[in-house]
């Protein structure tokens, strides 16, 4: 019997580098053996001789040559991704993890949460249910980031708007003298009469930093949702990407397994979760 | 299957040669034994009558430090895969704890959508002969997790010493090829040396009994363990620990790992996979804004008590099995004298504690 080899890489050419925000790029790859994902599942992106770190792509899942992941440039691996240019060779493996539930989502209303560079795992959702709006009765997206100039893919909003059954809106902590739209937190976006969804009926995703998903959460659940209707994009660090190295658990779920987006049913009875 | 007996001296010289690749056998040292290299000329003396090594035999399914893949970029040539990755190998001398760590690491590794190549191929050219254990260290506690101080199966062969000489088992086939090669230093067991054998294992198990009474993972405990997760209650027995990751490298079924990839010639890269540690600061801390590491569990108290948690609450959820094989070695290795049995037992007396830390986490 021959087992491939988990840890092996694949050298794949950076084929494009776009500037997102003066903090986030989205790096394209056209690996050699394609990467099928689904939505929510991530890869492993190394960056040779330095190491690796995990990233959820951020394109679409039905895009089946290329593959992008949006990564905010905040430590090491990340500091170096942001140095490299089209051309240079990064290695990728992966997919891992379960994905977004999408058979879940029949004839339900689908709310998105996201702030900072969160979005970015979220727009392969987002584009996975802009695939096929049939099989979903509508989406809620609210966005949130610190400053405009730190919000990203912004001039892609008024293509998903323009579909039926999609919704979006867009908030940032701290406006400047450009901005004419909503000033506060995610959460503001959250009260039970702009949400717009139904919230017996609804199953809602979130991505974002810790202390935003702990918020998120609780105001979620104040307006009715219970624990099975949301869904958290829970980050720890990982380092083998396939439930073995230990590092990743909350409780006995390591979320490079079982995530990394987990029913907060799951996991809200153990400690330390945000 | 047959059931053989051996005298002393036919059986050492079948441990020391009959195996292939390199024999690593329990050999007896000044203090105790270890798991090291014997060769069919060396003096060592097998030790199979003592208790377990303090080390555990982990190192041969799992080494410390493993390339586990190679890369290149710019066109240079893949480095060449590594040497003896799959050289047989015999080991000798295993106890039943070692080989329930066997068995543990296997789910961990060979178990679910991804295994572990480098670790499937030792297993699997590996020879496992175990030993009953006749007699017990004072931190032997199988007994209480479920063991036994004899093994029932996971082996080639295993061995039960006698007053005078050995009886062997056979649990595979290729353990019985073993014996079909050497088959004048064997001859069948006698019914009174069986009888041998039981009252012997029971005698160990009944030293095991006396030794941890009034100790016992009750559904109570298990229970508690699952609830205590970010209590007070560990602060006490946390405070012994000084995180040196002694005990999680000592134990048997400890396999936390971290990898990491380092230059092998001009553009070529090895990645390394290295034994890691729970209960250090910086095993889980991630990237973050502005030098800010979040990091999950930044308080050492958390730490210790996944720890814990992952052997006796996790590990049945995860593998259908406990990660605590009841050896006892975290006990000796660990320099604050934590005694995992006098934690587990104080636990247990802390249900007052639990109920309320689990308010005053709302």
């Amino acid at each position: 019997m021959t087992v491939t080899n988990p840890y092996e890489v694949q050298i794949s050419p950076l084929v494009e580098v776009i500037d997102e925000t003066p903090t986030i790029k989205t790096f394209v790859f056209e690996p050699a053996e394609p990467i099928r994902f689904r939505a929510g599942q991530f890869v492993q992106v190394t960056v040779p001789g330095l190491g690796e770190a995990p990233f959820t792509p951020s394109s679409s899942p039905y895009e089946l040559e290329r593959l992008a992941v949006t990564v905010l440039k905040t430590g090491l691996v990340t500091d170096r991704m942001h140095d490299c240019r089209p051309g240079d060779g990064l290695g990728l493996r992966g997919p891992y993890g379960k994905g977004y539930p999408l058979e879940k989502l029949g004839g339900k209303d689908v709310l998105i949460v996201g702030g900072g560079v969160g979005l970015a795992p979220l727009r392969a959702l987002i584009l996975a249910l802009l695939h096929d709006l049939s099989s979903i009765r509508r989406m809620s997206i609210k966005y949130g980031a610190r400053l405009p100039a730190e919000l990203l893919f912004r001039n892609q909003y008024d293509s998903w708007t323009s579909r039926d059954k999609v919704a979006m809106e867009v908030t940032v902590d701290a406006a400047d003298a450009s901005w004419q739209g909503n000033v506060g937190l995610v959460t503001a976006l959250l009260a039970k009469d702009r949400l717009g969804v139904d919230i017996a009926n609804t199953v809602a995703f979130s991505c974002g930093p810790g202390i935003m998903l702990k918020f998120v959460t609780k105001t979620l659940l104040d307006v009715g949702f219970k624990p099975e209707q949301i869904y958290l994009s829970m980050n720890r660090r990982m380092s083998c990407g396939i439930g073995k190295c230990g590092r990743c658990n909350i409780g006995p779920y390591y979320l490079c397994k079982d995530g990394p987006d987990m029913n907060y049913a799951k996991i809200m009875g153990y400690a330390n979760v945000f | 299957m047959t059931v053989y007996f051996a005298e002393e001296g036919a059986l050492l010289k079948f441990l020391k040669t009959a195996g292939r690749g390199r024999t690593y056998a329990a050999v007896r040292r000044e203090v105790g034994c270890e798991y090291a290299e014997v060769r069919p000329e060396s003096e060592e003396q097998l030790s199979l009558r003592e208790a377990r090594p303090s080390a555990s035999p982990k190192r041969f399914f799992t080494p410390p430090c493993e390339r586990v893949a190679s890369y290149s970029v710019s066109g240079a040539d893949k480095p060449p895969p590594a040497a003896d990755a799959e050289a047989p190998r015999t080991l000798v001398g295993l106890r039943a704890c070692d080989l329930a760590a066997a068995q543990y690491l296997d789910k961990v590794f060979l178990e679910g959508e991804f295994q572990e190549p480098g670790y499937a191929a030792r297993r699997k050219t590996q020879i496992v002969i175990s030993v009953d254990c006749t007699s017990i260290h004072k931190n032997c506690f199988c007994d209480v997790v479920g063991g036994r101080p004899f093994a029932m199966g996971g082996f080639d062969l295993n061995i039960s010493p006698l007053a005078k000489g050995y009886v062997v088992w056979v649990g595979s086939e290729r353990g019985q090829a073993l014996v079909d090669a050497h088959k004048g230093l064997f001859r069948e067991a006698r019914p009174e040396e069986l009888e041998e054998v039981k009252r012997q294992r029971q005698k160990t198990s009944e030293e095991l009994q006396k030794q941890n009474q009034g100790l016992k993972l009750t559904d109570h405990l298990l229970g508690l363990l699952g609830k205590l997760e970010d209590s007070d209650e560990w602060r006490k027995h946390a405070a012994r620990c000084v995180e040196c990751a002694a005990c999680t490298n000592i134990c048997p079924t400890c396999h936390c790992f971290y990898l990491y990839d380092r230059a092998a010639g001009k553009g070529r890269f090895e990645r390394i996979k290295t034994w890691d540690s729970c209960l250090t600061a910086d095993y889980s801390r991630m990237a973050g804004v502005g030098g800010v590491k979040p990091n999950p569990r930044p308080r050492l108290r958390t730490r210790f008590a996944n720890r814990f948690m992952h052997k006796y609450s996790y590990s049945p959820q995860q593998y259908g099995l406990l990660g605590c094989t009841g050896c006892g070695r975290c006990m000796e290795a660990c320099f604050g004298a934590v005694d995992i049995r006098k934690v587990l037992k104080e636990i247990e007396q802390s249900e007052s504690v639990g109920a309320k830390s689990k308010e005053e986490r709302g």
